[in-house]
């Protein structure tokens, strides 16, 4: 921003020059782990042990096609993807029909309604595990991906709603008023007027509620026994436990599992950080 | 009965809004707060496995705060989630601060830093444990052999296994994980002081550090607020990375144990316990859950109040 | 908000029923399947051709194999319990943790009329399945395990030693092999059962059977001088642990064990048959734990763990009944011994692998594997206070009598005897 005033004087380039430093040493630390776990990957548990550091042979992947060939991890990761995707889509659907009713009508409820979500956004439901875990029985819904896909959407629903209002609210009354003259009905007007300005804050919920439930351990841990529903960070756990001393399939296992999410968000960091942060950056 | 043609549109109108309105309320009672409202309830009455026995009235709560065997353990675990809590309100969220001040600038590579900050927090939990878990390992583990190849042996050490080291182990590795969070958070906020108010400052000749101290800081308090909110409510159901890293007890001898694992343990039981118990389990969830909402709401409002004072 | 949403449960709870019921209707036609869970996620192969074997002999009944990891097996199988579901035959757990199951009526009792194979075994191993209260039996018993110490025999010659008897011959050993530049022991303290059976792997032989009679009739407590003796002789011998042992959690130490880089590992029986499997060209021997002084008994822990249990609310309890039987026969025994290279506790088998012969022998002069068999029916288990307390002293942070008194006091909450 200032940067051309600033250099103009002798101090700040030595402050510059410090921070630069320091930026480099932090993505140093922030990047040299994950390298260093691809590197293993492609070494054997020996390889590891004695040279942890070295630069790996690429061509050695039979750590790989032993993760992909004789373990879950496929399944876990086709678990993973449709939790997460029928999470979102229920997030966005009733998310949207939530906040779309309280930017769009006036109503003496809407007031109700936002402190009824606000309240779900603070109390964490970790927390009520134990009731939800006998409602889901009661449901039938233990230990099938359904029971993470109801408790996804049951957390992720409250900020949803808060953006699409936030967002809806924010376009003018001109754009209904003018459909409703011609005589479209109130159903008509959301789906083909207003929504289809929404789709930007819809992107915002959407990643800002795939990530953390892409990533969850603890109600997978907690639900969900049988193998062929596993979720990635739960089956990562069990295949972690079967291979402990093969620190090469360990490492394989780890990047594979971190693989997916690491470069969709390399291709897409702006609305992921755009996303992630939306809860907190008004 | 007849309607007229506006009742007609009214009531067509609400039954529109109500069909827009009724299933995310009916879905939010039913996975949310009906779960809560009977975490509250069970924690009133003694548990046989999953089927509920005797009202108890506060008996468990007293057992989970005062009782001779859950009491300590409880409270041993507060302290560790209370030293994670200012830890890593120093080191994450205070670090965060300082390395958004730096991006702020948007020195040379500043996309570079900036995606690059954030790879950890788009990790999972559990790849982030097991990871760290790995190269904290003493004898094959790249910390150590790091060490031993620079000459530092003296400095080599068991890390999770030393109970002087395994706690603070475990809070670098959830820093390194979610510093990237702050980082961005407090980024943008700076990005959204008016460039007016830091170009005057300059041309009065205030020093970097006044105009951190006296403009930046205060400016972007909102972020403070909330990014100390999410890091509250974070460090008091602290979960995944002991569970990963340190297993359910919270080892070396229940130095590393915090409140999530405690509440784990009792709730489903361990290998080496046999004991699962609902009842006490709701009532350490109930007491956590009413000293979060308390003190998050304290905590937000004060800050909010500190927020305008400026 | 409540009254609306039970409504809904029940309404769909209903709806579940009522597919269930045409579900089983349908199954009834066909023959009769059978769910089998288990934590043996390892044995998996050796449980298939076990139902093999079995449909050769019963047709009609198919069995479905299903494993779940050890850690969360009890959580997940009590949860589908109570559930009013789960397999019709259950892989379970001894001691307290049968009980935690078999209280609450999850299981069906088990006799001389339904299961008329309980003839075939010793009265110890049924003890192990019976639960307190109403002294009947809930589980078909399946292995004894033993705590003892595993050596690399080849590393032994190599250096010119041969096994201890009494302790001194072992830190003379410790010494001998240290000289050489070899770990002695691979264990390491990180993992908190590790420690429990590292007690039991080393300790047994200075405890004693007498310690064991006198804390259950109360006699003596944790404080006992033999208790605290023992464990400051657990900490002297520490110093020959993996390099940097308190760090070395469970996975650790059993690989620098496979890898050849430790003589001896103290720990299960059941460690035999996963080294071999990991590193096969791996010769290796069992002892149990030194004694005090020569011509003392010298004893190895022993318990057993676990049993195969009947579903009560089973709707194919006659189906999973002749599969429980098949599972107590000297047959099922015998290949059971000899493929799992685990102890059957049926009597009368033929052991063809010369450790498990070994390990079998030791059996004839043992104690209970103290807390597990004894001390894990309650809150705080004894199991978790030796662990942490042992864990602790092994660390440098408290002393061999501070844990002897943590672990007494924490016993005696709620143990009659030690509150006298």
């Amino acid at each position: 921003m200032t940067t051309m005033t600033e250099s103009a004087q002798p101090r700040p380039i030595s402050f510059a020059f410090l921070a630069q430093i320091i930026l480099i040493m932090n993505s140093f630390i922030m990047l040299y782990p994950v390298v260093v776990m691809v590197f293993s990957a492609f070494k054997t548990t020996g390889e590891i042990f004695e040279h942890p550091f070295a630069l790996p042979d690429f061509t050695q992947v039979q750590n790989f096609a032993r993760v992909l060939g004789e373990t879950s991890m496929p399944t876990y990761f086709v678990n993973s993807i449709i939790v997460t995707g029928a999470s979102i889509i229920l997030i966005l659907v009733l998310g949207t029909m939530a906040g779309y009713a309280v930017a769009r009508y006036e109503s003496r409820t809407n007031t109700f309604i936002l402190l009824f979500f606000l309240a779900g956004l603070m109390l964490p439901l970790k927390l009520a595990v134990i009731p939800l875990f006998i409602l889901l029985r009661d449901l039938n819904l233990l230990d099938s991906r359904w029971s993470l896909i109801v408790t996804y959407t049951a957390i992720g629903l409250p900020s949803a709603v808060f953006i699409m209002a936030g967002f809806l609210r924010s376009l003018p009354a001109e754009l209904e008023d003018a459909a409703r003259i011609d005589g479209a009905s109130e159903p008509r007007i959301m789906w083909s007027v207003m929504l289809p300005l929404a789709r930007p804050p819809m992107a915002i919920a959407a990643i800002q509620n795939a990530v953390p439930i892409w990533n969850d351990f603890f109600f997978p841990l907690v639900f969900i026994q049988t193998d062929s529903a596993k979720t990635l960070p739960q089956g990562l756990t069990t295949f972690m436990g079967e291979y402990t001393t093969d620190w090469g399939m360990l490492f394989a296992g780890l990047t594979i599992a971190a693989a997916p999410i690491t470069l969709l968000y390399i291709a897409l960091s702006r609305q992921f950080i755009q996303g992630m942060t939306a809860g907190a950056v008004k | 009965m007849p309607v007229s043609p506006k009742q007609a549109r009214t009531l067509k109108h609400r039954s529109w809004v109500a069909f827009l309105v009724v299933p995310p309320i009916v879905f939010m009672s039913l996975f949310v707060v009906y779960p809560i409202l009977s975490a509250f309830a069970y924690a009133f009455y003694e548990w046989r496995g999953l089927a509920r026995g005797e009202f108890i009235g506060l008996a468990n709560f007293r057992e989970v705060l005062f009782g001779a065997t859950m009491g300590p353990v409880v409270w041993n675990a507060f302290l560790h989630n209370v030293y994670a809590l200012v830890a890593l309100m120093i080191i994450q969220n205070g670090g965060g601060f300082f390395l958004a001040w730096l991006l702020y600038k948007e020195p040379f590579g500043f996309r570079f830093h900036r995606v690059a900050v954030f790879v950890p927090v788009v990790l999972s939990t559990i790849i982030v444990g097991f990871l760290w878990k790995l190269f904290l390992n003493p004898n094959f583990g790249i910390v150590n052999q790091a060490l031993y190849s620079v000459g530092l042996d003296s400095l080599a050490k068991p890390w999770l296994g030393d109970s002087s080291t395994a706690l603070g182990a475990l809070i670098l590795a959830n820093a390194w994980h979610f510093i990237g969070f702050p980082t961005l958070v407090y980024l943008a906020g700076m990005q959204r002081i008016p460039s007016e108010i830091v170009e005057a400052a300059r041309l009065d000749g205030t020093t970097e550090w006044q105009l951190l101290k006296g403009i930046v800081w205060p400016l972007v308090a909102p972020s403070t607020t909330i990014l100390f909110t999410l890091l509250f409510i974070g460090a008091f159901n602290w979960f995944e990375i002991p569970y990963v890293m340190v297993g359910l007890d919270g080892s070396p001898f229940g130095t590393t144990d915090v409140l999530g694992l405690v509440f784990y343990r009792t709730a489903f039981g361990n290998q080496s316990a046999s004991i699962q118990n609902f009842g006490q389990g709701s009532a350490l969830a109930t007491l956590l859950f009413l000293f979060i909402v308390v003190f998050a709401s304290m905590l937000t409002l004060w800050l909010r109040r500190r927020e305008i004072q400026f | 908000m409540r009254g609306l949403t039970m409504n809904l449960t029940r309404r769909m709870l209903m709806g579940v029923a009522m597919g269930g019921y045409l579900l089983s209707a349908g199954a009834a036609m066909a023959k009769t399947e059978l769910t089998f869970w288990s934590w043996r996620q390892e044995d998996k192969t050796f449980y298939q051709d076990i139902i093999k074997k079995f449909q050769e002999k019963e047709p009609d009944i198919s069995v479905k194999f299903e494993t779940y990891a050890p850690e969360n097996y009890q959580t997940i199988l009590s949860t589908a319990l109570a559930a009013g579901r789960g397999p019709d035959v259950i892989q379970a757990r001894a001691y307290g943790n049968l009980e935690s199951i078999a209280t609450p009526g999850y299981l069906l009792a088990l006799d001389k009329q339904n299961v008329p194979e309980l003839a075939n075994f010793p009265d110890s191993a049924l003890a192990a399945e019976t639960l307190r209260s109403d002294s009947k039996v809930y589980a078909v018993p399946f292995a004894m395990q033993a705590q003892l110490v595993v050596y690399n025999k080849k590393i032994f010659k190599d250096a010119g030693v041969n096994p201890p008897k009494t302790w001194d011959e072992l830190m003379a050993l410790c010494q001998a092999l240290k000289a050489k530049n070899i770990n002695p022991f691979s264990n390491g303290t990180a993992t908190a059962w590790q420690n429990e059976t590292i007690v039991g792997g080393l300790l047994s032989s200075m405890l004693g059977k007498q310690f064991e009679e006198d804390i259950v009739s109360g006699k003596a407590n944790f404080t006992d001088p033999r208790f605290v003796n023992a464990l400051t002789k657990l900490k002297d011998v520490s110093q020959y642990f993996a390099p940097n042992f308190t760090g070395v959690d469970y996975p650790s130490s059993q690989q620098l064990f496979v890898a050849g880089r430790a003589a001896m590992f103290a720990g299960g029986s059941y460690e035999v048959a996963n080294f071999k499997n990991q590193n096969p060209t791996l010769d290796l021997g069992v002892f149990p734990a030194p004694v005090l002084k020569a011509g003392d008994e010298a004893l190895i822990a022993t318990y057993y763990d676990g049993g195969y249990a009947v579903n009560a609310k089973s709707d194919k309890k006659d189906a999973a009944l002749k599969f429980v039987r098949f599972l107590a026969t000297p047959e099922y025994g015998t290949a059971f011994t000899n493929t799992l290279k685990n102890l059957s506790p049926i009597k009368g088998i033929k052991i063809e692998d010369p450790i498990t012969q070994e390990v079998a022998k030791l059996a004839e002069h043992s104690m209970s594997y103290l807390m597990l068999v004894r001390f894990r029916y309650q809150e705080p288990s004894g199991s978790v206070l030796l662990q942490s307390n042992v864990q602790k002293m092994l660390a440098g942070q408290q002393t061999p009598e501070q844990a002897a008194a943590e672990i007494n006091k924490g016993v005696a909450t709620y143990y009659k005897p030690f509150q006298k």
